[in-house]
Parts: C-alpha cells; sequence; structure tokens
C-alpha cells in the first residue's frame, strides 16, 4: 500500500479519542495500581486505600466500556472496509488488536469480580451503587486477583509490542499511524 | 529525501515520541496527585497507629508480616520528610505537570498530522515541563533524605527527556523556517 492511500484512510473520530482516552486510562491504571499495593492494609483506621482503589475500579470499568464500544465500531467498520489479499504485516495488526482487546476484557472483568468476593462494594464513580450479587468469598477473590494479575502482565507486554510497532512506523514516517492522529 | 521531505519525518517522529512521554508524564502526575491526596498529615500512620496485620489479608496479598508492618512505615517515611509546603506545592505542580502533559499530547498530535504551526506549541509546552521538572526537583532537593531518594532521580531522567524533545523541537522549527 503507497503511503498515500495509508493516509487517506480514515479512522471514525469517536475511535481515536476513544484509542487516546483508553491509552491515557491503561498507563494510570498500570502507573496507581503499582502504587496503591504498598499502601496498608487496610482497617477502621488505615483507609489510605479506600480512594485509590475506588479510583482504580471506577476507571477499570470506563476502561472496559470504551473497549466494547471500540471493538463494536471495529467489527461495524471492518464490515464496510474489506482488506483485499492483506499481507503478513496487516495479519498481525489485526492478531495484535484482537489479542488487546481481549486482554483489557480480561483485566477488566477479572478485576472486577475480584473485588466483587472481596466484599468491598462498588460504586461508580461514586453515583450508581452496583449491587453486590456474591457473597464474600475469600478463594474466589484470590483465584481472580491471580487471574487480574496475570492478565494485566499479559496486556502490558502487548501494549509494548503495539508501542513499538507505533514507533516504527512513526519513525518509517509511512503515513500508518497518521490515521491515530487525525480527527 | 530532500529538505521537505526530512523536515516532515522529523515532525512525525517527534510528534509520536512527544505523544507516548505526554502520555507516560499524565499517568505519573496524575499519579503523585493521587499520592498527595491519600496521603495527608494527621492520618493513621502520623499517630502512630499499628499496622492491622490480620493473617487472611497477608494471604490474600502474598504479604509477610513484616511487610505489611513496613507499608505503614512507608507511609510514616513520605510523611516525617515532607516539609509544611511540599505536599500543597506537589498538588499545584502535578496539576500543572498533567496540564502540561495535555498540551503536549495536543502538539504531538497536531506534528504528526504535518501541521507546522503545532511545532510552537511543542516549544512552548517542552519547555513548561521543563521548568516544571527543575520547579520539582527543586522542591524535593528541599526535603528530607528519604523523600530525595524517592524523587531526584526519576526528576532527572523526566528533565533530560524533556530537554531532548525541547531541543528538537527547535531543531524542527529551525529547518521549517528555512524551507
Amino acid at each position: 500500500m503507497s503511503r498515500e492511500s495509508v493516509e487517506q484512510e480514515r479512522l471514525p473520530k469517536i475511535t481515536v479519542m476513544l484509542h487516546w482516552v483508553l491509552a491515557s486510562s491503561v498507563f494510570f491504571l498500570f502507573a496507581s495500581s503499582w502504587w496503591m499495593l504498598s499502601l496498608p492494609l487496610p482497617s477502621a483506621e488505615f483507609t489510605y486505600r479506600v480512594l485509590p482503589f475506588q479510583l482504580h475500579k471506577n476507571i477499570g470499568m470506563t476502561v472496559l466500556l470504551i473497549t466494547v464500544t471500540m471493538a463494536a465500531i471495529r467489527i461495524a467498520d471492518n464490515g464496510n472496509r474489506h482488506l483485499n489479499n492483506p499481507d503478513r504485516r496487516q495479519k498481525l495488526a489485526v492478531l495484535d488488536h484482537l489479542i488487546m482487546y481481549l486482554l483489557i476484557a480480561a483485566c477488566c472483568l477479572s478485576g472486577y469480580l475480584s473485588s466483587s468476593y472481596s466484599g468491598w462494594e462498588t460504586s461508580f464513580w461514586w453515583v450508581l451503587n452496583l449491587p453486590a450479587w456474591a457473597e464474600e468469598n475469600d478463594d474466589l477473590n484470590i483465584l481472580f486477583s491471580g487471574l487480574h494479575l496475570w492478565s494485566c502482565w499479559a496486556l502490558l507486554a502487548v501494549l509494548t509490542l503495539h508501542i513499538g510497532a507505533a514507533i516504527y512506523h512513526g519513525i518509517a514516517d509511512d503515513g500508518l499511524i497518521n490515521k491515530m492522529f487525525r480527527l | 529525501m530532500n529538505q521537505n521531505d526530512r523536515v516532515t519525518t522529523g515532525r512525525t517522529w517527534l510528534g509520536v515520541i512527544a505523544l507516548l512521554f505526554a502520555l507516560l508524564l499524565l499517568a505519573n502526575q496524575a499519579n503523585e496527585l493521587l499520592k498527595q491526596i491519600v496521603i495527608a498529615p494527621g492520618s493513621a500512620a502520623e499517630i502512630g497507629t499499628a499496622a492491622d496485620c490480620r493473617a487472611d489479608e497477608l494471604a490474600e496479598e502474598g504479604l509477610s508480616l513484616k511487610e505489611c508492618q513496613l507499608m505503614v512505615s512507608s507511609v510514616q517515611i513520605i510523611l516525617a520528610s515532607s516539609p509544611p509546603w511540599f505536599r500543597p506545592f506537589q498538588i499545584g505542580l502535578s496539576l500543572l505537570g498533567c496540564g502540561a502533559a495535555l498540551a503536549s499530547m495536543v502538539a504531538g498530535f497536531g506534528l504528526v498530522n504535518d501541521s507546522p504551526r503545532f511545532i510552537k506549541l511543542g516549544v512552548i509546552s517542552f519547555s513548561l515541563l521543563v521548568l516544571l521538572d527543575v520547579a520539582a526537583f527543586t522542591a524535593a532537593l528541599n526535603t528530607g533524605p528519604l523523600l530525595r531518594a524517592q524523587y531526584l532521580w526519576p526528576l532527572l531522567l523526566w528533565f533530560f527527556i524533556h530537554l531532548c524533545l525541547l531541543m528538537a523541537a527547535f531543531k524542527v522549527m529551525q529547518q521549517e523556517s528555512r524551507t
């Protein structure tokens, strides 16, 4: 594909905006989670973890909603845009996005399930109190917490590849990344 | 590659790198803001409340008893090493840092889109980031040794990253004025 034809490809504005909101949120979730787990364990006196954890859950749930929206837009958009004989690089890009969407969903869902079994309540952006549908269960909390941890490490690895590829195409200046920078 | 192509390529890669670092910085500054809000003077750790380390919680978190107790000490370190002006100063600085990171994101966006006028925004936002790094470094320098150990080196790294971006933006602006 020529630089011009790649550059002419446009993504829906909403996809571009959501992509960057998602990127900022995911980076913040990583940075804040590494820090907040060093805070004293919660008790009646030690409430340091309350705000960071509630914020983490809220952003996580928002990230899940954004990811589902982006995946839906991509599926609808791909219906209108057929790649004729995609090359190896294009196939890899599709696979990268698919794995990333799945890992983001896995991170968010495992985090939510872990929280649900921890006995802590979740209030969506301090406005909507989500129903506590599960009883406190330490074993399930530990299970989902482990899944949350490992799916997030896997996400970080895939993100690294994704960002590495974006930098490569940016330096090569082949026009491939321009569509994600165009509103 | 002619001069025009070279300028466009320089602008594109600068835009990509600026955007990546802006995302990382935004996360860093937002996390610093959260830290300063959460670790407040007069809270449980400062008044000497003993750590609450229940066995089931330790197993859930995969922590030893010693680690659980030291978690309270790590909050005490921050509080003991911070002069009274440090917390409000850091809150203001991290809010400004978030704003400057967002501005450099916009600049990065414009640079990749081949919009020459965004190079000026790039120069302004990277200059602001360099100044904020200097202010943060100076502030950290005037705290106790325990906080200096946490802050100074990462701040120095950020300072040089922003200095590199600023110099690259100056170079691109210079090249553009010649073409």
